[in-house]
Order: C-alpha cells, then sequence, then structure tokens
C-alpha cells in the first residue's frame, strides 16, 4: 500500500532548477535511501516533503491522516532548552497531549539513548548527541512517515551503527526515505533506491533490481600466474576477461553457472588459489550510473 | 490556542534564560534614574569637573518634576526605543537564519499563535520596562524634585504605553519580514523615522496620528490633552498594531521557506 506518492516535482530558482520532474511511490514500512552527489537536490526534495518547501509544479499525494517526522542534516535547537523541555515541546506542537507529551518524550529520549542527558541544555550536546536528539525530536510523535536528510553522515563509525540499528527498529512500523551517501549503510537498509544527479532521479528501483542491471555479477577465478590464467581462459568458449593471473566469467545472460565452471575446473585438475563469486558493490554501481548520466 | 501556550512557554523560558527579562528593564530603569539624578546633582558635576573662573557664580533653577518625567521620556524614544530594537530585532529571522525553525516549522504549526507568542513576550517585557522605568525616574523626581499627581503618571505611561506596542509591533513584524536581524533593526528604524518625519512634515494638521502619543502622553503631566485627537491616535494606532499582527503572522509563514535547512 502506497503512502506517498510524488508526481513530476519540480522546484526551481529563477532559471536555476534544484529539482526537476521527480516521481516515486513510496510503500507503507518500507525504506527508500535518497543517494547523489552534493546538489543533487536530495534537501531540497526532502524539504518539499516536509512541507518547508513549495513546489515550483508536480504534485504530492499523501495517505489520509499522515504524519510526518523530519529531521536536517544539522539540526539546529534552541541552546537554552534542556533536550527533555525541546522534545517535550516537539512532541506537543505535533499533536500529542500535554499529559502524555513529558512521557512520551522522556521514553523517546531513552529510546535514542539520551537518558542520562536529558535534563542538560542542548547547547552543551556533542555532534553526536545532536543527532540523536535530531532523531528524538523527529520520532516522538510516532509519525507513519519519517523523512531524514543524511542522518548518519556526520557520525563517526560508532555512532552511525547506534544510529542504523535504532532506524532499523523504527522501519518495523514506519515508512523511511533517508538521503545518504554512505552507500554501505544504504546497502544495509533499503527497499527502494532513489539516486539522483543535478536535480534529476537517473535510477530507480529496489537494491536487486538496481544489481540486476548494473551489478555485472561475476565469477572470478585466480590463478597461481599469469600464464596459467591465459592457457586456462584460451580453452573457454565463454565470455572472459584476464586481468594478470586472475580470470573473470560474467555470469549473466549466456554465462556458466558456478557449478559449471567448478566442474571444469576438477575435469582439468588446475591448481588455483580461489574461485569465487563476486558483484558490483552499491558504490561501484552508483558511480557507475552517476558517471554514465 | 494550545499551540501559543505551548510558544508561550518557549519564549518565557528564553527571554529567562537569556536574561533579556532581567537586562531590558535594568536599562530602562538606568534611563529613568539617570534624569532627576543628573539635574539634582548639575551643580556638583560641573563643580567637580573643574575649569570654571575663580568666583564664577551658576545659577539652576530648579525644574520642575513634570519636565523630569517629560525629559525621562525622551530617554526612553532614543536610547529607550534603540534598546528594544537590538533586543527583538531577530526574534523571528534569528530562529530562522540559524535554523532552529526548521524544526518548528515541519510540524502542523500555526503561524498566527507562532508570531503572536513573539508578540505577545516581546509587548509584555517592553511594557514592564517602561513601566519600571517611568516608576524608577518617578521615585528619584519625588525624592529629589517635588510630587507628581499618580493619576497622571499613570495616564501618561498608560497613553505612552500604547506608542511602545506600536514600536514592538513594527519590530517584531520586521523580523518577521527581513532575512535576518541586522536588516529588520534597520527596516525598523527606517520607519521610525519615516514616520517623525511625517509627523514633522505634515503633523500640524493631523492629530489623530499615532505619532503624536508620545506628546499626549507629556501632556497629561500639563492639564490634559485633547481627549477627541487622542481617543482617534489611539483607535488608529490599534488598527495599526492589529494589521501588523496579520501581517506578521502571514509573512512569518511565507517566509518559512527560508529557514535554513
Amino acid at each position: 500500500m502506497s503512502i506517498l506518492v510524488v508526481e513530476k516535482l519540480t522546484k526551481r530558482y529563477g532559471q536555476e532548477s534544484a529539482v526537476e520532474d521527480l516521481s516515486f511511490v513510496l510503500e507503507k514500512e518500507t525504506a527508500t535511501a535518497l543517494i547523489g552527489p552534493n546538489g543533487a537536490g536530495k534537501t531540497t526534495s526532502l524539504s518539499m516533503l516536509a512541507d518547508l518547501l513549495s513546489p515550483s509544479s508536480g504534485k504530492i499525494t499523501v495517505a489520509k491522516g499522515l504524519t510526518i517526522g523530519f529531521l536536517p542534516q544539522y539540526p539546529q535547537f534552541f541552546p537554552w532548552l534542556t533536550a527533555l523541555e525541546f522534545t517535550e515541546m516537539a512532541a506537543k506542537l505535533s499533536g500529542i497531549e500535554s499529559k502524555k507529551a513529558r512521557l512520551q518524550a522522556s521514553r523517546t529520549l531513552g529510546f535514542v539513548g539520551l537518558e542520562s542527558a536529558m535534563n542538560k541544555k542542548t547547547g552543551t550536546f556533542s555532534g553526536g548527541m545532536k543527532q540523536r536528539l535530531g532523531l528524538a525530536q523527529a520520532i516522538v510523535h510516532q509519525p507513519k512517515l519519517l523523512l531524514l536528510d543524511e542522518p548518519i553522515s556526520a557520525l563517526d563509525p560508532t555512532g552511525r551503527r547506534e544510529i542504523m540499528d535504532l532506524l532499523k527498529a523504527l522501519q518495523q512500523d514506519t515508512t523511511i526515505l533517508y538521503s545518504t551517501h554512505i552507500l554501505n549503510d544504504a546497502e544495509e537498509m533499503t527497499d527502494q533506491l532513489l539516486f539522483m544527479k543535478g536535480g534529476r532521479l537517473i535510477e530507480q528501483g529496489s537494491l536487486n533490481d538496481v544489481k540486476n542491471r548494473h551489478a555485472s555479477p561475476h565469477i572470478r577465478i585466480r590463478f597461481t600466474n599469469p600464464y596459467q590464467a591465459a592457457e586456462f581462459a584460451g580453452r573457454l568458449t565463454w565470455e572472459r576477461e584476464i586481468k594478470g593471473a586472475v580470470v573473470f566469467l560474467p555470469v549473466y545472460k549466456n554465462g556458466p553457472s558456478m557449478q559449471q565452471v567448478l566442474e571444469v575446473l576438477a575435469s582439468e585438475k588446475q591448481d588455483i588459489l580461489g574461485v569465487d563469486y563476486q558483484t558490483a558493490s552499491l558504490e561501484d554501481i552508483f558511480l557507475k550510473v552517476v558517471a554514465a548520466k | 490556542m494550545k499551540q501559543f501556550s505551548i510558544l508561550m512557554q518557549k519564549e518565557w523560558r528564553e527571554n529567562i534564560r537569556n536574561y533579556k527579562i532581567y537586562w531590558v528593564p535594568a536599562i530602562f530603569i538606568l534611563l529613568g534614574i539617570t534624569e532627576p539624578v543628573v539635574n539634582f546633582f548639575l551643580p556638583q558635576i560641573l563643580e567637580s569637573s573643574g575649569g570654571l573662573p575663580e568666583g564664577a557664580v551658576f545659577e539652576f533653577p530648579t525644574p520642575p518634576p513634570e519636565q523630569i518625567l517629560t525629559a525621562v521620556m525622551e530617554q526612553f524614544q532614543t536610547i529607550g526605543l534603540a534598546v528594544l530594537i537590538l533586543a527583538y530585532m531577530g526574534t523571528v529571522a534569528g530562529e530562522r537564519k540559524s535554523g532552529t525553525a526548521t524544526l518548528l516549522y515541519v510540524r502542523p504549526l500555526s503561524f498566527p499563535a507562532y508570531f503572536l507568542s513573539k508578540w505577545v513576550m516581546a509587548s509584555a517585557i517592553s511594557l514592564v520596562s517602561v513601566w519600571v522605568g517611568f516608576l524608577a525616574g518617578y521615585y528619584y523626581t519625588l525624592l529629589f524634585f517635588d510630587r507628581v499627581e499618580g493619576m497622571e503618571l499613570f495616564q501618561m505611561v498608560g497613553t505612552y504605553s500604547i506608542w511602545v506596542l506600536l514600536i514592538v509591533s513594527i519590530i517584531v513584524a520586521a523580523s518577521a519580514a527581513m532575512p535576518n536581524g541586522g536588516l529588520a533593526a534597520a527596516v525598523a528604524f527606517a520607519i521610525y523615522l519615516i514616520l517623525q518625519l511625517t509627523d514633522g512634515l505634515f503633523g500640524a494638521a493631523w492629530s489623530i496620528s499615532p505619532v503624536k502619543l508620545p506628546q499626549y502622553a507629556a501632556a497629561w503631566l500639563a492639564d490634559s490633552p485633547d481627549s477627541g485627537s487622542l481617543a482617534g491616535a489611539i483607535g488608529i494606532t490599534a488598527l495599526i498594531i492589529l494589521a501588523l499582527l496579520v501581517f506578521g503572522s502571514w509573512i512569518s509563514w511565507k517566509n518559512k521557506a527560508k529557514t535554513k535547512v
């Protein structure tokens, strides 16, 4: 079931186009990664979805009664408020009853790991703590759609891991759209990929779809020396590529299966260092797609 | 109404924790005290500054208390209003520029409640400052000079308060309209100058002008201002304030896209 439909969304500043003809659908309780280089239009797109910016044209249709939580890339807080005061205010402004707001706020701060700092003023918070607080204010009213602009980019590896774990926990009953340029993390938590460049959507689909289209999976055989590799490759009828002592066999279309390759190697009693199945990483795919378009 | 009370609590906390609730009235108290104290000690001040020829004698007529309180108001008209502009020029623009407003604007925020909370807090602190400033000035006038009828003082400060409310409305609306506090201050100051200039040029024929309110306030100490003109000036000022509240709410909403994301 779709909870948000974006059709031909465009944002122009004078002659400059920040986002052009962006169209996609978010299905309920899925995670979508919005990926693109700096200036691709990710923040502008999320700002339009969060109703901070009005589109120049296009249409955003949301499911009836959809509640939204938004985390900007660099969330800024009133430095004279404590984390609890801020989160409680955020809850109340999002429609949570006053009586429940404080309890909800302190529970949420506990969830994001700020239990011991909830009575400290936000002006004393480190970057990582601010990111956690940013997440807390975005989820305190239990929104059905969570829009996150680079939620993990500013964090160290430990912080990234912790926030990713929190997001995965939230994904159980929340639809998440997040922008990122840390592609390993995107690979870990995504049902749909949206690649943007120059304000346009240049590729979209599930992780498997995108990989099938661009990953060029292949079998890699590592020989002990280049002569052995060349000699072996010369006898093959399959499409192949030789790089030093390594032979690559593409597995798409009429390529061989792993079992076929193993059978040939065994029958020829080839002395090899190893054989494995390789596919391009999301980062490789991203670089390839961005370079191509 | 619910959002208004939530946002008022935020404004209250802000004004306490950034000490605005203390330093703005403190400046007005200082301004209020300065006039009677300086006037009272003027002979000693001149004497201690030296440079006077041997045997020189200056006769200082004792100013009437009404003149001292009018001079206090003149201090408020210049330094006092500049202090209010400085204190509240960034109340909306500053939040947008720093990005702190973003996390408010992404919620189902009522912009009239948002703007009104800013205006109410700025107005409350400004009015309290003006009143305690005048009371401090009144106390020292009483101590060093003579007494002024309490009712006359009340009527004077009451009338002047309406003028202060107009100035605060202009400042807060300018802050909502401009991209930063500096420009908001410049715009508020420019409007203030234009109002004064207009009154200087056409004021003789325009008795129901809001700019006349400080004059009418001072007139309570002499005898009393013309009640028709005063009522007219108060009426037109109230209408302008109302228009500024509507404009401020609208422009706050209109400018929400300018918040730093």
